[in-house]
């Protein structure tokens, strides 16, 4: 896991941008803190990504125009943690087949 | 006190906007109302694809940011695919989208759609107007951020109360960000560090890619080329930059380029990379991309670094600045002799296109018309066979001269654009080559070139098929043509007619004649010189395929020229 502090004006979209230069490439974010800090805003992420990915979204975000600094380091123990505790929630109900009682029907 | 549309197009004219095209609607209508008088002319075209695309055009052939103009909803929505081709094609575009009325928006009213999220991962900058008060830094933000470093979309929705409402307004204003210590430029060695690469490099090369020519770097890239005379070649939006006379130019690289360019950019052992992607049309199979090659990648995108492969030496910053910088060195430096690799590489056993690929008759249609082409004129290519047949056998130095989707590969794109075209240059021949399928999803068009009376030189290649998605079906789906067979299609001569446009019909038969007989001859030259628009529909066989041909996933040396 390799977590990223990005810096950033907290204008109209620019935290979703970030967001989804990452899910455009099919990654998950498992932790994701988002908040003010020394008069702009920080949003902190935790992804598992290859170094090939780490250059390529430092740079895609960077690429944002709001985007003020990308810095990439270790895990810090905060995270490390919540992502522990995120292991003890509740799943959401996994698919069933198609033979068998479909979500919907079940919702129903 | 201004309404906020009055307020809203004269910001525009600040920008220096004096042509928009757009599609009026709802939400959009006060912006609309405020047109008359206001210095910017308003191009009606018959769908808002239509319109992003003739802003796109008329962008790729000025170099200003293009406007495009729609209501919400549906209207905002058909803009979604110009967006995406703006933004792969880095062009300047900004589109302005009516929004229901501000307490509305959220409640899923009428024709409302959440048009600034739809877009977000499409621009590179957008806003939601919030207040009327907003409207002037808005726009100057917008028009800053399209043009500025890599060109690109921006979306402007704004609530149609907005619009109506009265303000005081004091003038347009001008935007200008602080600077981001962060922002990465080549470092000052670096004119250097190329030199040492040079120095040590057997088999160097150029690749040239539409950054070469965004930036306004093309005389001193050819001069730059000219004295490292070193194989050169460029991607489709590259062509232009070099002239083909040049002795060291291959062409075009990549998955339908020349035999040439594509061993020269697989065998070397340096690339120098000026304002090209390296998209994988581009290389082939990354992991087998230029196997023994260093690279060095002047780029002003730092995004488009090390997407392939990791390159030797970024050189980032505007090429307009980098490559005068790096020439100025090289004049004295003491690089290797390079003639053995430039004769191999440029080698006539190398020829450009098999023999046989230049009797082909489409290819000699598309040379029969573009070597009677004048100077300074514009050819439009949309998607598929007919596109890289066009890309292969373009011919000349002007390097806005070639215009395409090629990023996107966005289908229906070249009619519309071929507007934008000829309204910046009424005096350009403009020629726009489709294929039938692709004509055919922007056939409405016709309409707005039949009431400017644009004369635009419209060519159908008619194959009767999806011409390249039938190419691949042969190659690599054992011929089961499934859903590309486009026998059914209307007569595109009776459709021009009833939209009052000229055409005519020549079937490939009149091209196995070298040089083509004199009546051919007089059809092309009356088509090329009339001062209406026109079209000709040239009947080809269905399977004629585009040669060479690097198959998805193979690498640049692994060109096929027939079926196997």
């Amino acid at each position: 896991m390799n977590a990223f502090h990005i810096h950033y004006r907290n204008t109209q979209g620019t935290l979703m941008r970030i967001l989804t230069a990452v899910s455009r490439r099919g990654i998950d974010i498992p932790y994701l803190y988002a908040a003010a800090t020394d008069g702009a805003f920080r949003a902190d992420l935790l992804l598992e990504v290859n170094a090939k990915q780490i250059g390529q979204l430092r740079r895609d975000w960077h690429a944002i125009v709001d985007v003020i600094d990308v810095r990439v380091g270790a895990p810090t123990p905060q995270m490390i943690e919540n992502l522990a505790s995120s292991f003890a929630a509740p799943h959401p109900p996994a698919s069933t087949a198609a033979s068998g009682r479909s979500a919907s029907a079940a919702m129903a | 006190m201004l309404k906020g549309a009055e307020m809203f197009l004269q910001c525009l004219r600040a920008e220096g906007v004096h042509l928009v095209f757009g599609y009026p609607g709802g939400a959009i209508m006060p912006l609309y109302d405020a047109l008359e008088g206001s210095g910017i002319r308003h191009i009606l075209t018959r769908h808002e694809q239509g319109a992003v695309f003739a802003a796109e055009g008329h962008a790729r052939a000025t170099g200003d940011v293009g406007v495009a103009i729609a209501t919400s909803g549906p209207g905002a929505t058909n803009l979604v695919t110009g967006i995406a081709d703006a933004k792969m094609d880095s062009v300047p575009l900004v589109c302005i989208t009516g929004q229901v009325r501000s307490p509305l928006i959220g409640t899923d009213a009428f024709q409302e759609t959440d048009v600034f999220g739809l877009t977000l991962s499409l621009t590179k900058w957008s806003r939601l107007v919030r207040s009327i008060d907003e409207i002037p830094r808005v726009i100057a933000e917008g028009f800053y951020w399209a043009r500025e470093g890599r060109p690109g979309p921006v979306v402007i929705d704004i609530p149609t109360d907005f619009l109506k409402a009265k303000v005081e307004f004091s003038g347009p204003v001008k935007f200008s960000p602080k600077p981001r210590p962060s922002d990465e430029k080549a470092d000052a060695a670096f004119p250097d560090d190329v030199i040492a690469l040079l120095s040590n490099a057997q088999k160097p090369v150029a690749l040239i890619g539409a950054g070469a020519k965004l930036s306004g770097a093309v005389p001193e890239l050819r001069r730059l080329l000219d004295d490292l005379n070193i194989p050169a070649f460029a991607t489709v939006h590259g062509l232009g930059a070099l002239s083909p006379e040049a002795p060291y130019y291959l062409g075009m690289v990549g998955m339908h380029g020349t035999r040439a360019a594509n061993m020269a950019l697989h065998e070397n052992d340096l690339l120098l990379v000026f304002g090209a992607r390296l998209d994988d049309r581009v290389t082939g199979d990354p992991t087998r991309f230029a196997p023994n090659s260093k690279i060095v990648h002047f780029e002003i995108d730092p995004a488009q670094l090390d997407r392939v492969r990791q390159c030797e030496l970024p050189v980032i910053g505007d090429l307009a600045e980098t490559i005068p910088e790096f020439h100025r060195k090289i004049k004295n430096a003491n690089l290797p002799d390079w003639s053995d690799w430039r004769a191999l590489a440029c080698g006539e056993d190398r020829a450009e296109l098999d023999p046989r690929g230049l009797a082909q008759p489409t290819i000699r249609f598309l040379d029969e018309l573009f070597g009677r082409l004048p100077n300074h004129s514009v050819i439009l290519a949309d998607v598929g066979q007919h596109q890289m047949w066009a890309a292969q056998r373009y011919r000349s130095d002007s390097p806005r001269g070639f215009i395409t989707s090629g990023g996107l590969g966005s289908m229906g794109f070249a009619l519309p654009a071929a507007v934008g075209v000829q309204l910046a240059k009424p005096e350009a021949t403009v020629l726009c080559v489709s294929g039938d399928g692709g004509f055919q999803m922007n056939i409405q068009e016709l309409a707005t070139v039949r009431r400017l009376n644009l004369p635009i030189k419209m060519v159908i290649v008619d194959n009767k098929y999806l011409g390249m998605v039938r190419q691949w079906q042969q190659l690599f789906y054992q011929r089961n043509y499934a859903e590309t067979d486009l026998s059914d299609n209307p007569d595109f001569v009776e459709i021009a007619k009833a939209y009052r446009i000229n055409a005519e019909r020549i079937h490939e038969e009149v091209m196995q004649e070298f040089p083509v007989a004199e009546d051919t001859a007089d059809t092309l030259e009356r088509f090329l010189r009339s001062s209406e628009p026109e079209l000709l529909v040239f009947d080809c066989a269905p399977e004629a395929n585009v040669y060479p041909m690097v198959p998805a996933g193979a690498a640049l040396s692994e060109m096929l020229f027939e079926e196997e």
